[in-house]
């Protein structure tokens, strides 16, 4: 990882240098293990705050939104599909970003690092040979990266980023053969009444502080349906029904958009994994439409383009 | 998400088919009703905590 | 009474009899974190957490809470007639409380027990309450309580307090409700005091050498507001932020509300929800206009609430009790720790535009 850091703080300096760019989004080193913050470097000097590691899940598009500035941006591949979405959406100009591409090595879960040590965690590093060594009070464990990776991304598809102006790196290798909907076929196999017990308790942690809904590049409403007053479409409570509402309203939302970047279940405090309901959408478009979000600048999605031989088995 | 099969149609009907609007709504009246009362997605009272 | 010891036997039947006459909240795993739940039943508390991953706060402060019931149905008599729901008012026990956690009633009770307005709802939970406090042996790398005004076994908002001891623990009433809740359970096996003060005492400076964390808070009082407020590093803190409630919900002290109707046909009640000031909703007011309408503003709002305006409004230091739980969950590594500090240092006479630290 040492190689994309420093290749990104060069890439960082010269289009700041060159005025190529007025910023540039990257990831800083963060205040604990396992957590790097977004930060935004506008002066050459600065470029050296900007790390790599298997810690920047955070999808990098989320602070891209409405940019009318030049701007730098360090992207792996579900984030360039991101900005790659947000181009097609005319929510960004394409003239403007200078993609930094990262071909991605899969970033690391904390809570899997977390859940299968005990006590607290003090120091986390990853080795060249593809192993994550922990440290805390006590104990050093060591792990095989590929037992640790975040859930999308040890399914992901597609590492390398699809639109890319600086590559940091040359492309990695991408995974096949991967089986990314073994557990939407589960679920799409229980009857309603299970699948009704299913999600009330996927949603009965929920907060409803709407991290997921922050953290995910694709919700740029200016104001979200959740915090409309007139009319007011949720209740504001504990109510399982509102709680489910704002996931399956928020999942439909992003339905021919998600890019599964996994930052809505990073960001969530108490652990919930929606994304089974944007690859249940994923998995629809795939199959009823051949598509993946973000990977092309020239196609329109399938949700706001019609074509005649749109299927349409389900209308009577 | 656990809505029951059959609470939920969709159909095509040109503005000049009249007839087949007609028909499609008895139907799915028809149909729903035939399901019951929903019971899931439905907000009670909130509880005192 | 004021030592008692209590084998393991003693304690697991003192949490038992208490369910007579208390509702019985304490720390329970749920997956891999630890919340704090009403013990029904069998249940009963897990001492072996770190931290929960909620504060308790909710124990008195419900995420969601009714305040009235309400019908317009105009055949009724009490129609258009806002009535108090009848309310469980049994007495409440929290075991294993963390001190810091306790203090933040203390903290919060400032704004919801003020000489100007008492919050009935708020206060008839609270002093239902004994707080059972658990000495921390163990402090997480995120906590700052020594910071904060508390310690891993400070007893300010306690009633009683809990610590470890071989075969079992050793409790110290530190009210007279706490004396109750120790005689209810039946921990009435009293504790030579020079051998108990020493145990209280040793297990503490154990525990307060492992805060390895300290945040500056003292220069925060004689910063001029309005110095702090147009300081430049809050573009910079509150670049990453993605605006989610997340710190302002876990937050043992963060107490804003939101009021709101909730009818189905006739019936209705108006209940009152946590709100958060990361939410552009918060202050959208009626005529369109928001004074808090950018993310630096709520941001910004958000620090300067806890470690200015409390300070300067109460006199009796920082709105956090150092618990490290926003530290830990921020999904973007916000640190109030660093924001803090910052905040402690700032000097605008030298200030220029590379004031803002970057690690």
């Amino acid at each position: 990882m040492r190689e994309y850091t420093d290749k990104i703080r060069q890439i960082a300096r010269r289009l700041l240098e060159e005025g190529k760019v007025d910023r540039v989004i990257g990831f800083k080193k963060g205040s604990m293990p396992m957590m790097n913050e977004p930060c935004v470097i506008r002066r050459p000097q600065d470029a050296d705050q900007l790390i790599w590691d298997g810690n920047c899940g955070i999808n990098l598009a989320n602070y891209l939104t409405g940019a009318k500035d030049k701007v730098g941006v360090v992207a792996k591949g579900c984030d360039s599909r991101n900005i790659v979405t947000h181009i097609i959406e005319n929510k960004l100009d394409r003239d403007n970003v200078v993609v930094i591409g990262v071909p991605c090595q899969a970033m690391i879960d904390k809570r899997k690092i977390a859940a299968a040590v005990d006590g607290e965690i003090s120091e986390v590093t990853e080795t060249d040979d593809g192993k994550v060594v922990v440290r805390g009070n006590g104990f050093e464990k060591t792990f095989d990266r590929a037992e640790t990776l975040q859930d999308n991304c040890a399914i992901c598809v597609h590492r390398n980023p699809v639109i890319c102006d600086e590559p940091v790196a040359d492309p990695v290798p991408e995974q096949t053969d991967v089986d990314r909907y073994a557990d939407i076929r589960a679920i799409d196999a229980m009857s309603d009444a299970e699948r009704k017990a299913f999600f009330d308790d996927m949603f009965a942690e929920c907060i409803r502080c709407y991290a997921c809904r922050n953290a995910c590049p694709l919700c740029y409403c200016p104001t979200c349906f959740v915090d409309e007053s007139r009319p007011q479409w949720v209740g504001k409570g504990q109510d399982e029904n509102d709680i489910r509402t704002f996931h399956f309203l928020r999942a439909y939302h992003c339905a021919g958009r998600c890019t599964d970047c996994g930052a809505c279940e990073r960001a969530c405090p108490v652990g919930i994994k929606m994304r089974v309901l944007t690859r249940k959408l994923e998995k629809d478009c795939k199959e009823l439409y051949g598509w993946e979000a973000g990977m092309s600048v020239d196609q329109r999605p399938p949700l706001d383009a019609y074509k005649p031989n749109d299927p349409d088995a389900f209308i009577k | 998400m656990g809505l029951e099969p059959g609470r939920l149609h969709f159909s095509w009907i040109s503005s000049a088919e009249s007839t087949k609007f007609a028909r499609v709504a008895q139907e799915v009246t028809e149909a729903v009703k035939a399901l019951g009362p929903n019971r899931h997605f439905l907000k009670e009272k909130a509880k005192v905590a | 009474m004021k030592f008692v010891k209590i084998d393991e036997k003693q304690w697991a039947e003192g949490i038992g009899k208490l369910k007579s006459g208390y509702r019985v909240f304490g720390p329970v795993k749920e997956g891999k974190d630890h919340e704090f739940r009403e013990l029904t039943g069998d249940a009963s508390p897990d001492m072996a957490f770190s931290n929960t991953r909620l504060s308790p706060k909710s124990v008195v402060y419900p995420q969601s809470e009714v305040m009235f019931e309400y019908t317009t149905d105009e055949s009724r008599p009490d129609h258009h007639i806002l009535k108090e729901p009848r309310r469980d008012d049994t007495p409440r026990a929290v075991i294993g409380i963390r001190p810091c956690d306790a203090l933040s009633f203390l903290l919060v009770r400032r704004n919801f027990d003020s000489p100007e307005y008492k919050d009935p709802y708020w206060l008839r939970n609270y002093e239902a309450t004994t707080f059972v406090g658990y000495g921390c042996n163990d402090p997480c790398a995120t906590c700052f309580c020594t910071s904060a005004g508390s310690a891993p076994h400070d007893t300010q908002g306690l009633d009683a307090l809990v610590v470890d001891r071989d075969g079992g623990y050793a409790a110290k009433a530190i009210t007279e409700k706490g004396e109750a809740l120790m005689k209810a359970a039946g921990w009435t096996d009293a504790m030579d005091e020079a051998e108990a003060e020493a145990l209280f005492a040793d297990r503490a400076a154990a525990a307060e050498k492992k805060i390895t964390r300290q945040v500056a808070t003292d220069k925060l009082a004689e910063k001029p507001s309005m110095d702090l407020y147009d300081a430049p590093f809050w573009e910079d803190v509150a670049f990453s932020c993605i605006n989610c409630g997340t710190c302002t919900y876990l937050c043992p002290t963060c107490w804003c509300f939101d009021i709101q109707d909730e009818c189905r046909g006739c019936e209705g009640v108006r209940t009152r929800n946590w709100d958060s000031c990361m939410a552009p909703l918060f202050t959208a007011h009626g005529s369109g206009h928001n004074p808090r309408g950018e993310k630096v503003q709520r941001v910004r709002q958000r620090f300067m609430h806890k470690l200015k305006y409390y300070v300067d409004k109460y006199g009796e230091g920082i709105q956090c009790v150092g618990c490290g739980r926003c530290v830990r969950s921020c999904p973007v590594n916000i640190d109030i720790r660093k924001v803090c500090d910052m905040m402690n240092a700032y000097d605008p006479e030298a200030a220029n535009d590379c004031a803002c630290p970057t690690t």
